[in-house]
């Protein structure tokens, strides 16, 4: 990481801090939504706009991903009538986001889909992307089932300042010169914010290396078992941060009939209908098949085609929101498995 | 920024013309340029987006050969002369013509399947000194669905032609019985000198067999290329849909040759 | 010789009459059915020392203590006392003396599910709700049957008490959260109501008439596009019954009520039985004072007072649907009519 001037704030100060932020910028994070979650009395976290330093959540890790910021799970496109698409409205303000060390590098995972893949860059996604600069919270209390050490996302340089909780006050860590002029009233104290070295969980991350392995993975019987446990609900990859499908889809208002939206809906590879086609035919049927698709989309589909590493950041997200208690890094350890079996040739009927 | 990949652009209906009761061919105004097996978005605001192939071009304009199966298609068939079309596109690689040039050219295409290959076809039939012979096998259900009735007999009359029309259950004039399959054997492989390339277009599961059968008659693999046809959103390699591995079908295809092709395993 | 008891005194402080003369059943009552563990031994201790050492599981989530003997009772009071102290005085917040062992057996104990403090389909914190129904309820000559469940799945068996409490949700849908995906729809269907559907827009439609709050879309979506509010809900299954002369199960006489307008309706139930019985407390079934009284009437007492939230729905009529052991067993001389004048 590179080295930062450090500033300790008052959660006041930190207010104040933001407020002048806000002029430019629009500012989110993490926020705890009372009762959002599944279960009775359970609360979510999901990424909105924020005014207060207060309205953050430092200590529990959003239910919700970061990505929500750039693609939102509803998102208009176009506004059409009988003979013409506009654009909806850019954002007008830049844009400063809270996020893990995780939820910053998956961006880097999303930016290879939307602006890389095909050398086409996403419209709509640039021009927020563009606008966007990131604040790294710190993750001094890891949350059951992070493994970021594991793929290498515990570390990120894309961080424009820094902040660390640190009951009633903030520390502040400024990379990006544009806001050394908000903190000339402060003095520098002697503290560095650290992202997590090390996680309790380890996972050993599998590689595949060819599409004749991953082809024959796709035979082996460990997928078996998701039929029964998976239900196809798509929990994991809509809260995932590394997961980028949508869906488009017209709709016409109800008081005028000839004006309407093109929107651009959060999709999921484990929902029946990702793959349907005309005739009503689908390659995935299954849901040991779809559960299959995903994650070697995860582990191999995706380094295959940019040789980047995983599509994944180890956020763990996707096992906590399973309802079924599918455990992403226990499959992870049986894919290990069955490629170690693979290569050593044993047959399965 | 003005370069919006996903924004399409509105285009004039210039023609319809009916091949069946639930398939007809649109022709829309476009000067873009466009190659052989490419498709594009068609949209209808209100209604949605659909990647349609694109079955002929010429000068000035683009055909789309359609099926009514749901609700763009049904809102599609709804238009009339003169209306606007929003189209976006082209997309995908199309066909591999400069590897047809002056080889014998084996086609075998089932239903809609026809339509990525029909310009193909009819250029080669214009230009008959391009490719060297054509072999051409065309399925379809029955009489009720046969597409492109004045091109096939144009085809059928080409001298550099070899046409064999099929039904898959019905006794017709110009048709023979039979699935496509059936009829492989009666293409003169050995005759070709080693110089040939074989195109399959269809659905999944026929396409899958003839590409059986032509191994079975020792076409080597390389020869073989097949249209690909998965679920599209986006056409740019953005929503997913298509996505096979490290393969996105509306970037890298949707023509394969058979050596990739059949590792494409969704 | 037959030892001297005066049944009903005993079965008053919660001793139940054995067919062995002299022997009694201790029932500790288990609010809300969810204490600290360490309460297990007292009832172990009592079983142990004073019974015959078998311990029986309550039908109404009682802890029983079987062929105590009469004798031992006072013994047994001084025992039990500081259970009495913790779960009803300090726990519920139910003023009453505790030397002397319960009071009143009338109330039946409250019961309830584990709920929303385990359970995947509860809405709500039963044992919080029984215990403050506890208060309203406890100590006091008149009967009632109380259960409280987590959500309609009704496991408290709310619909054979004279009052089903059951918890609800009244869950909000944030359309942009929202990615079509119809597992809502289905699950409302296979589980529910089946009041969702798709729309063209493909986003959820609900016909909120016939929605049993019962919170299976909020479990099944996969974007939190359905929660439930903070707000706790309830529906009130009334005058359900088992017994010899006619069955019947209950039929829901609220609907959609927050829990200060529920903890309000229940606070007239002992003026309402007091009404009934004319100020003389007998050990009677409490439905039977709801027939005794009519719906009507009753509705007029249970409803005095309250404030009802603006969700709030009663029922105008309640048509019970009896098994009667005997047919026409309500068709009688008019002298023998129980109804209240
Ligand atoms: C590269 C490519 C080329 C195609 N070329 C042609 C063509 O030349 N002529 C033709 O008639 N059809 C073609 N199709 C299929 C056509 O895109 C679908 O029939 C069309 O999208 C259905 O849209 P709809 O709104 O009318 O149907 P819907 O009401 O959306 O659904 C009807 C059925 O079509 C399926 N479907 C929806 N979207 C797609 C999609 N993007 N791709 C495939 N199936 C889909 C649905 O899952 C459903 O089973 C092509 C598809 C692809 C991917
Ligand atoms: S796959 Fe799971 S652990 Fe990896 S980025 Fe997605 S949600 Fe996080
Ligand atoms: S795992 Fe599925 S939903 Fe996620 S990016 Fe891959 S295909 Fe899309
Ligand atoms: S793995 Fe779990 S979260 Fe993902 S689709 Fe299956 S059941 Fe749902
Ligand atoms: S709460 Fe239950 S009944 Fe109501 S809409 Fe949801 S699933 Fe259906
Ligand atoms: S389950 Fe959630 S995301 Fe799916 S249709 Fe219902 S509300 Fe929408
Ligand atoms: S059609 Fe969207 S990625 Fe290929």
């Amino acid at each position: 990481m590179k080295h930062a001037q450090t500033y300790q704030l008052t959660v006041n100060e930190m207010n104040e801090f933001l407020e002048q932020l806000s002029k430019k910028y629009d500012i989110y994070a993490p926020v705890r939504i009372s009762c959002g979650g599944r279960y009775a009395k359970d609360d979510s976290i999901i990424y909105q706009p924020i005014n207060t330093y207060q309205e953050i959540e430092f200590h529990e890790r959003s239910t919700y991903p970061l990505k929500e910021v750039l693609t939102p799970i509803t998102q208009t496109l176009f506004y059409f009538t009988e003979d013409e698409f506009k654009e909806s409205k850019s954002p007008q303000k830049d844009v400063l986001i809270f996020g893990r060390a995780c939820d910053i590098n998956s961006i880097k995972i999303q930016d290879q889909i939307y602006l890389q893949n095909g050398g086409i860059e996403d419209y709509f996604y640039k021009r927020i992307r563009d606008k966007i600069k990131f604040i790294l919270m710190d993750c001094p209390e890891q949350f059951e089932g992070c493994f970021c050490c594991s793929v290498g996302a515990n570390k990120t340089d894309m961080q424009s300042l820094a902040v660390s909780d640190n009951n009633g006050s903030a520390y502040v860590g400024i990379y990006d010169s544009d806001f050394n002029n908000y903190f000339a009233k402060y003095s520098a104290v002697d503290h560095e914010i650290q992202t997590p070295l090390e996680n309790e969980l380890k996972v050993d991350y599998p590689v595949i290396d060819n599409l004749d392995l991953a082809n024959k993975l796709k035979e082996h019987p460990m997928w078996k078992e998701f039929d029964a446990r998976c239900i196809g609900c798509g929990s994991c990859t809509v809260s995932c941060s590394t997961c980028t499908c949508f869906e488009t889809t017209d709709i016409v208002y109800t008081q005028n009939a000839h004006i309407g939206e093109r929107r651009r809906t959060c999709s999921s590879c484990m929902v029946d209908g990702f793959d349907k086609v005309a005739g009503g035919q689908s390659f995935r049927k299954k849901t040991s098949e779809k559960y299959r698709y995903k994650i070697l989309h995860k582990v191999y589909g995706y380094n295959a085609r940019f040789h980047t590493g995983p599509m994944c950041v180890g956020c763990g997200r996707c096992s906590a929101r399973c309802p079924e208690l599918i455990s992403y890094p226990a499959t992870l350890n049986k894919l290990s498995q069955a490629i170690k079996e693979i290569k050593g040739g044993v047959q399965h009927d | 920024m003005t370069n919006n990949p996903v924004k399409p652009t509105a285009c004039k209906l210039l023609d319809i013309m009916p091949q069946t009761q639930t398939e007809w061919t649109f022709r829309v105004k476009n000067n873009l340029p466009i190659k052989h097996g490419q498709f594009m978005q068609l949209s209808l605001p209100k209604v949605g987006e659909a990647p349609i192939s694109i079955s002929g071009f010429g000068d000035g304009y683009v055909d789309f050969t359609i099926r009514k199966v749901g609700k763009v298609t049904d809102g599609l068939f709804s238009l009339k002369k003169g209306d606007n079309i929003f189209i976006r596109g082209c997309y995908g690689n199309g066909w591999p013509t400069e590897q047809f040039k002056n080889k014998t050219v084996v086609i075998i295409a089932g239903g809609t399947g026809v339509s990525p290959v029909k310009s193909l076809v009819n250029m080669l039939c214009e230009h008959s000194n391009y490719a060297r012979n054509i072999y051409l096998i065309l399925g379809f259900k029955n009489s009720h669905s046969i597409l492109f009735a004045d091109e096939l007999k144009k085809w059928q009359t080409a001298s550099h032609f070899h046409v064999i029309y099929t039904l898959d259950d019905e006794n017709y004039p110009g048709f023979k019985k039979g699935l496509v399959t059936d009829f492989i054997k009666e293409i003169p492989f050995a005759s070709f000198d080693n110089e040939y390339e074989c195109i399959i277009v269809g659905p999944p599961i026929m396409m899958k067999f003839v590409g059986m059968g032509l191994l079975m008659n020792k076409v080597p693999e390389k020869k073989i290329w097949m249209s690909f046809e998965r679920k599209m959103s986006c056409g740019i390699g953005k929503c997913g849909h298509c996505r096979i591995d490290e393969t996105y079908v509306c970037l890298d295809g949707p023509v394969f040759n058979y050596t990739i092709g059949k590792k494409l395993i969704d | 010789m037959v030892e001297d008891c005066n049944i009903k005194k005993l079965r008053n402080n919660c001793f139940r009459q054995s067919k062995v003369p002299g022997e009694f059943m201790l029932q500790l009552r288990v609010p809300g059915a969810l204490i600290d563990a360490k309460w297990l031994d007292v009832i172990k201790h009592v079983c142990q020392t004073w019974g015959d050492g078998t311990f029986h599981l309550g039908m109404r989530q009682t802890l029983n203590a079987p062929r105590i003997k009469a004798k031992d009772i006072p013994a047994v009071n001084e025992y039990i006392q500081p259970y009495l102290q913790a779960v009803e005085c300090d726990m519920c917040d139910v003023k009453m003396q505790t030397k002397d062992g319960y009071p009143y057996i009338a109330p039946r104990n409250i019961m309830a599910c584990i709920g929303g403090i385990h359970c995947i389909k509860g809405n709500v914190y039963t044992q919080r709700l029984a215990q403050k129904l506890e208060k309203l309820i406890y100590p006091n000559p008149y009967h009632i049957k109380i259960s409280v469940s987590g959500c309609p799945n009704d496991c408290g068996k709310g619909h054979f008490q004279d009052f089903g409490i059951i918890g609800c949700t009244k869950p909000i849908y944030t359309i942009d959260r929202c990615i079509g995906c119809g597992a809502c729809v289905r699950k409302c269907e296979s589980a529910a109501t089946r009041v969702l559907s798709l729309n063209d827009k493909n986003k959820v439609e609900k016909d909120p008439c016939c929605c049993v709050g019962c919170g299976e879309c909020v479990t099944a979506c996969p974007t939190g596009a359905w929660r439930r509010p903070a707000k706790d809900f309830y529906k009130i299954i009334l005058g359900g019954r088992t017994g010899k002369q006619y069955p019947r199960m209950g039929k829901m006489f609220a609907n959609w009520l927050t829990e200060e307008s529920v903890l309000s309706i229940m606070k007239n139930w002992p003026k309402f039985s007091e009404w009934v019985l004319g100020g003389k407390p007998i050990y009677i079934h409490g439905g039977h004072l709801i027939d005794r009284a009519g719906y009507q009437r009753f509705k007029d007492f249970m409803l005095d007072g309250v404030n009802l939230n603006p969700e709030a729905m009663i029922a105008e009529n309640i048509n019970w649907a009896e098994t009667e052991y005997r047919s026409n067993i309500h068709v009688k001389p008019l002298d023998k009519h129980l109804s209240v004048k």
